[in-house]
């Protein structure tokens, strides 16, 4: 039975950066990383860019073999954790290999929701979330000329431009009210959608599918909720991500949404780790555990997690997971870091919209700290803010200048505190 | 791991002039527009900030990348950008907390400092010596550089900082200096000699426990009379000469804000002479006359906080520092060495002691660096005109369970004593908080 | 800043002063190049005589206003391994929380200038004349030297410097003066020119021996001593050094004396003086301002046909044993007043001073302790008149009282 320290399930964000650390602090213990994609680690959010051509999938890896050589780090491609042994510190592979474990990070991501919408189940559909998927996207759009996305948040956007730059007719179905949601308030939202349906694409908001219909396993149209139809020889499904535990059955790791881990990522099991899209942790804003499934936060968790697995001192506990987000549409970009706080009376808001010039921003600021920035087609440092809000910086001595100029203060800011 | 070229930023010499900006906004666009510009300058005249890729270490822009297109390359250590990859995501954005890498609306995509391969054009334009071009060696180099002041084979114990540190102060001190060391650990691993043999190259003497400050004032006073300005005179003291006997004289010069350099190497206690309390241990400490009993659970009253103390008599430059964070200690010192020209600079140096606290001799570093990291030692200057100043973030402390952790003076400690610590510590950055300037 | 020199006599001037302005006319005639000041009654008006002519250009001088005694000769040894003449003054607490650098003073070997207007100690608490302060530091290394008038302070102010800093010594000097006696006690006082002191005191070179000074570097007291190596003959050696200076100072204050005499055509006795001793029976032994009244007591005396003399103590530190000598084999008995006690003996110190030196002179006579003068009491002429009666009977009987005589028990 292979032996190993540290054992690392899922080689993207969290899984890579979990190496990283690890090796910061222990050079040597082996390291193992099992990987259940063929191809080489690659980013999920790289894939509308290999689905509309400007990205070639043999161009996508984040890490090449002599990274993990440089860091003897064993990486099994192709190795799909099925079940894990938690007493016996054993994780078994669909290969039948079993590998026994002195520290395990399960970073294993997430992976589509797919609703229960009747007819779905019988037809030939679309995900995005692995480099197969993107390459049968990238194939099938060519020859669509009708598409529905279900779903308008960061997959089915992304996805509705490409398609529509392919030229295909696109359509998304939004349950929520506008594009989305949770990441963008409404006046973004506003400019975002603008864009779309200035480019021809169908932005159904506040809708959902209740059926669809299909020809040979072929999707044929969808049938809304309002009783319209939309026709569509391609149907991507973009309704969110469910983390990826169901190995974990019977391991006796504590799942809610995701694997539920403490501010060191570490899970109900001792000797087990979970980060990225597949942990459930502390929430920067509010008392409940998230699944926050965002990149950044992959990033954040995979460190910590990794620091935590290798006893490294300087670790610093996570202090909760916040929206992030940075949405290029149409050569623009949206951005948006923390909450609007619409809904507490003691936020201070400060908006400023142009919805011609399609330029927004809005600042969120609760008892002199910042909460939330949002911003379309302006400049904004979503670092500096991610570290304004989350250090709690008082902002209430340079409020003024702040509100004029969230930009230049911020980085003034963050470079003193540098310093 | 290698050491890599940075481009360092000394903000008290940027006058603001630009001049850096229009370098590389004409270098990376050949147009003078600052917009163009990899490198910002921000702020107002005398608080200029600045805006930059730090080439980290280890870079978050580069894991925030979903397509490759970041790399740290090994040999320059400058982090590349690769435009062939680069899907315009900004991602990268998200990691920089220093906005060093930012999207260039012009070119519609992000730009970033790529060091100039190795000559970069703002650097060459500060005139003023605000922008260098650094390595952490060379750093420590330019420290080697001068001359060590002090003799070889000083006899401190294995893991001691205050060597360290007082030899690093010596060099950036110069020779032009005479030097107190009142009776404690600096003497004691020989600095004044024994038996006629000295340890140190510049003219160092042995006050007594009690009046360091006062002859010191006496030297510089009389220096100055026959014209001598420049002869700088320097305490290298232990913290029971400092805060206990030492307290008067250090009082009196503090309130007449006598030109010198007064650095306290804080071990908490009476580490030469056998980890005896002093008035600044700290509550819960075990030492050699605050024990630990059936009665008695270490030191039962709180250490004495000399820096605020000193912050609000009338020295003319006041700071904190521990030797995990090398350079910020430099910076200090370097104004401090300024300061004492004209008036009193105090700097409080934060020294773990091995032997007395009783941890590994490989731990010093770690345990500097877990005492700022929890608040417990919290780094900051003051000025009378610029108020206080953190230079180590406070905001998001560790608890400070993980400082007393490995530590074997506070290894008896009650939760109870533990969760007092905390409080203490708390309290302490609380009522530091209140002498921070206000107004950016 | 008026021009310093304008301010001083170019010629010798007569003013009228008490001890304390005397002793800072002396201070000022110096040219000390800092002075540190703490105040203390009964020294607090000298102090303040000083840096008044600091702040008048009087005095061209660096003033250090501080925190206390302890600072204050800090300061001043801090100054003096740079290079200054220094100049302070303190007496009884003050002293005693100047102790620390105090007791050190003398082993830098650095030729400082203090004067102590001496005070009782406490406690009980006092503010008042009696030189318990200076008695109890007499064993430390410093010159001690007492006054017995106000021209007297003026002139041994300046001597001292001299002496001090003489290379043969390298000690420090206190120059004595009794509080309230003579620190208030006005009389006339003759000012020397400044020129005549400047030639008399020549060229200051303080820190030839050590120094801390970045052009001369060495480390100022490394531990010495201990049980093995070097350190036990280091430290002897050190220590021998210091009873050398000490031993040299009884030539130099005697020389010093000389010369400022020739200077000034004023003879004060350097080490003891002997009054009216050499046909004398008995004699006093006297100390300080209580001189003068016990002289006029011996006059009073010898008027009335009895053969009594004086012998005055000046010079107390180095202890000029060998002068002792010689003036008490000339007398069958001796009663010795002293202003302050040794508590151990039972007596006063000047009096334990006395048997040694009759140990060494071989001269087995009876001598009497008597203490007086403590917390400010006066000692009148009556008072001596009584002393010399019972060193006559002490000659007669061969007996000395058992304990000393305390002249204010019943005043
Ligand atoms: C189209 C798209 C666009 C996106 N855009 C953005 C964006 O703009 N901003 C943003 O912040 N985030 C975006 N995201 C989300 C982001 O990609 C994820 O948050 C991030 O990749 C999470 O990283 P992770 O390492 O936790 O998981 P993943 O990236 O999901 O990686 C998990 C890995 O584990 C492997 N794995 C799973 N189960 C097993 C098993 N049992 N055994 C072995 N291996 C296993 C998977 O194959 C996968 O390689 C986007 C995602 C998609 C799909």
């Amino acid at each position: 039975m292979p032996h190993t320290r540290y054992l690392v399930v899922g080689a993207s964000h969290a899984g890579l950066e979990a190496v990283t650390a690890i090796r910061h602090w222990d050079a040597e213990g082996s390291l193992t990383v099992l990987s259940r994609e063929a191809h080489r680690p690659y980013s999920p959010t790289i894939l509308p860019y290999v689905v509309s051509g400007r990205s070639r999938p043999e161009r996508v890896a984040l890490k090449d073999a002599a990274w993990f050589e440089a860091r003897k780090v064993d990486l099994r491609c192709g190795e799909e954790v099925v079940s894990i042994d938690t007493a016996g510190a054993v994780a078994r592979t669909a290969s039948g290999t079993e590998w026994r474990y002195e520290r395990l990070l399960l970073a294993t991501g997430a992976a589509p929701a797919v609703p229960p919408v009747p007819g779905l189940a019988d037809v030939r559909f679309h995900v995005l979330r692995t480099l197969d998927d993107a390459l049968a996207l990238r194939d099938a759009g060519a020859g669509a000329t009708t598409a529905v996305v279900l779903g308008a948040g960061l997959v089915g956007l992304h996805a509705a431009e490409v398609l529509a730059k392919a030229g295909a007719r696109v359509a998304v179905v939004e349950r929520q009210a506008h594009a989305l949601p949770g990441y963008l308030d409404a006046p973004a939202a506003g400019i975002v959608e603008a864009a779309f349906r200035d480019r021809g694409i169908a932005l159904m908001t506040g809708r959902t599918v209740s059926s669809v219909q299909s020809r040979d396993g072929r999707p044929v149209s969808v049938t809304l909720d309002d009783g319209g139809t939309l026709p569509a020889d391609l149907l991507l499904v973009g309704t969110g991500v469910r983390p990826a535990t169901g190995f974990l059955e019977g391991s006796g790791i504590a799942v809610g949404q995701g694997i539920l881990v403490d501010d060191t990522m570490r899970t109900n099991i001792a000797d087990v780790w979970a980060a990225g899209d597949v942990a459930q942790a502390r929430a920067f804003f509010g008392a409940a555990p998230i699944v926050n499934g965002i990149l950044p936060d992959a990033v954040e968790q995979g460190r910590i997690a990794g620091m935590a697995m290798a006893g490294d001192p300087a670790l610093k506990p996570y202090i909760g997971g916040l929206p992030i987000n940075t949405f290029p549409f149409f050569g623009r970009h949206a951005v948006s870091v923390g909450i609007a706080g619409e809904d507490d009376p003691s936020v201070e808001i400060h908006r400023r919209l142009d919805a011609r010039a399609g330029l927004y921003s809005r600042l969120s600021l609760k008892d002199g700290r910042l909460i939330g920035v949002c911003t379309v087609g302006m400049p904004i440092d979503a670092g500096v803010m991610w570290q304004l809000i989350s250090r709690r910086v008082d902002l209430a001595p340079v409020k003024q200048d702040f509100v004029v100029a969230p930009l230049d203060t911020g980085r003034a800011l963050m470079s003193r505190l540098w310093r | 791991m290698p050491s890599y070229e940075t481009i360092a930023f000394r903000a008290q010499d940027c006058d603001g002039c630009m001049k850096c900006v229009t370098a590389c906004a004409q270098a990376k666009s050949g147009a003078d527009d600052p917009a163009q510009s990899r490198i910002q300058i921000l702020g107002a005249a005398g608080k200029w900030e600045l805006a930059l890729c730090r080439q980290c270490g280890d870079p978050k822009c580069v894991s925030n990348c979903p397509s490759a297109a970041l790399a740290k390359d090994a040999e320059t250590g400058v982090v590349a950008w690769d435009a062939d990859r680069c899907v315009d995501c900004l991602l990268c954005t998200v990691g920089c907390a220093y906005a060093g890498i930012t999207r260039d609306a012009r070119v519609g995509h992000v730009s970033k400092c790529d060091l100039c391969d190795g000559d970069p054009a703002c650097v060459k334009a500060c005139d003023r010596g605000a922008l260098t071009l650094n390595t952490a060696a060379r750093i420590h180099r330019r420290a080697a550089e001068r001359e060590d002041l002090f003799a070889p084979g000083l006899a401190a114990c294995q893991g001691c900082n205050s060597e360290l540190l007082i030899r690093h102060t010596l060099r950036h001190v110069g020779p032009n200096t005479v030097v107190a060391t009142p009776p404690g650990c600096i003497p004691g691993m020989g600095t004044v000699g024994y038996n006629g043999r000295t340890g140190t190259k510049v003219p160092v003497f042995h006050p007594l426990l009690t009046n360091t400050a006062s002859m010191l004032t006496g030297i510089k006073r009389y220096y100055k009379r026959v014209g001598r300005d420049d002869v700088q005179v320097l305490a290298l003291a232990g913290d029971g000469g400092t805060s206990d006997a030492g307290f008067q004289s250090l009082s009196g010069a503090a309130e007449r804000d006598e030109p010198m350099l007064y650095i306290c190497v804080d071990n908490e206690g009476y580490m030469n002479t056998g980890m005896q309390a002093s008035s600044a241990t700290t509550y819960g400490s075990w030492t050699s006359t605050t024990p630990v009993g059936e009665r008695l659970q270490g030191k039962s009253t709180e250490a004495k906080n000399l820096p605020v103390v000193m912050m609000t008599h009338n020295c003319s430059y006041v700071a904190t520092a521990a030797t995990a964070f090398l350079e910020d200690f430099y910076e200090k010192l370097d104004k401090a060495i300024e300061v004492s020209k004209t008036g009193m600079a105090y700097l409080h140096v934060f020294a773990p002691c091995p032997t007395g606290w009783r941890f590994g001799s490989d731990r010093t570093t770690d345990v500097c660096r877990l005492a700022v990291e929890t608040n417990f030692f919290a780094l900051w200057d003051y000025t009378p005109d610029a108020g206080l100043t953190f230079t180590r973030p406070t905001g998001r402390p560790r608890p400070v369970r993980e400082y007393l952790a490995g530590i074997g003076k506070y290894r008896h400690l009650s939760e109870g004593q533990v969760a007092h610590i905390q409080a203490t510590v708390e309290r302490k950055i609380a009522h530091l908080r209140r002498f921070e300037r206000t107004g950016a | 800043m008026a021009d310093a020199a304008a301010l001083l006599p170019n010629a010798p001037k007569t003013i009228v002063c008490d001890g304390n302005e005397a002793a800072a006319w002396g201070v000022v005639l110096s040219r000390p190049d800092v002075v540190a000041v703490y105040p203390i009654t009964p020294q607090s008006s000298l102090v303040e005589y000083v840096s008044q002519f600091i702040a008048d250009g009087t005095l061209d001088a660096e003033l250090l206003n501080l925190e206390g005694e302890h600072s204050v000769l800090s300061a001043l040894q801090g100054a003096a391994l740079a290079g200054a003449r220094t100049y302070t003054a303190t007496c009884g607490p003050g002293l005693a929380f100047m102790f620390e650098p105090y007791v050190r003073t003398p082993g830098l070997r650095l030729p400082m200038v203090a004067s102590l207007v001496t005070r009782d100690m406490l406690t009980p608490q006092c503010v008042w004349g009696g030189q318990q302060d200076a008695m109890t530091v007499r064993d430390c290394g410093w010159i001690h030297m007492y006054c017995e008038t106000v021209q007297e302070v003026l002139d041994t102010t300046i001597m001292a410097y001299r002496i001090a800093e003489h290379r043969d010594v390298m000690l420090p000097v206190n120059v004595n003066h009794d509080g309230n006696y003579l620190s208030y006690g006005v009389a006339r006082a003759e000012m020397p020119a400044q020129a005549a002191v400047d030639g008399f005191l020549g060229v200051k070179d303080v820190n030839w021996h050590a120094a801390l000074d970045p052009l001369r570097p060495m480390a100022i007291d490394p531990l010495t001593g201990g049980a093995g190596g070097p350190g036990p003959s280091m430290f002897v050696r050190y220590r021998k050094g210091l009873c050398n200076g000490m031993r040299n100072a009884l030539r130099v204050i005697e020389e010093t004396h000389a010369e400022w005499g020739r200077l000034t055509g004023r003879h004060h006795a350097p080490l003891i003086e002997e009054y009216r001793l050499d046909d004398a029976e008995v004699a006093l032994v006297t100390i300080g301002s209580m001189t003068g009244a016990a002289k006029d007591a011996v006059d009073a005396l010898r008027s009335g046909g009895k053969r009594v003399g004086l012998i005055k103590v000046k010079t107390m530190r180095p202890f000029p044993v060998e002068a002792m000598a010689r003036a008490l084999s000339k007398v069958n008995a001796v009663a010795v007043v002293d202003r302050a006690v040794s508590y151990g003996w039972n007596a006063g110190p000047v009096y334990q001073e006395t048997l040694g030196a009759l140990y060494r002179a071989r001269h087995m006579i009876p001598a009497v302790s008597v203490i007086g003068g403590l917390a400010g009491a006066d000692i009148t002429d009556g008072h001596f008149a009584r002393c010399i009666g019972m060193a006559f009977a002490a000659a007669a009987s061969g007996q000395a009282p058992d304990g000393p005589v305390w002249l204010n028990e019943n005043d």
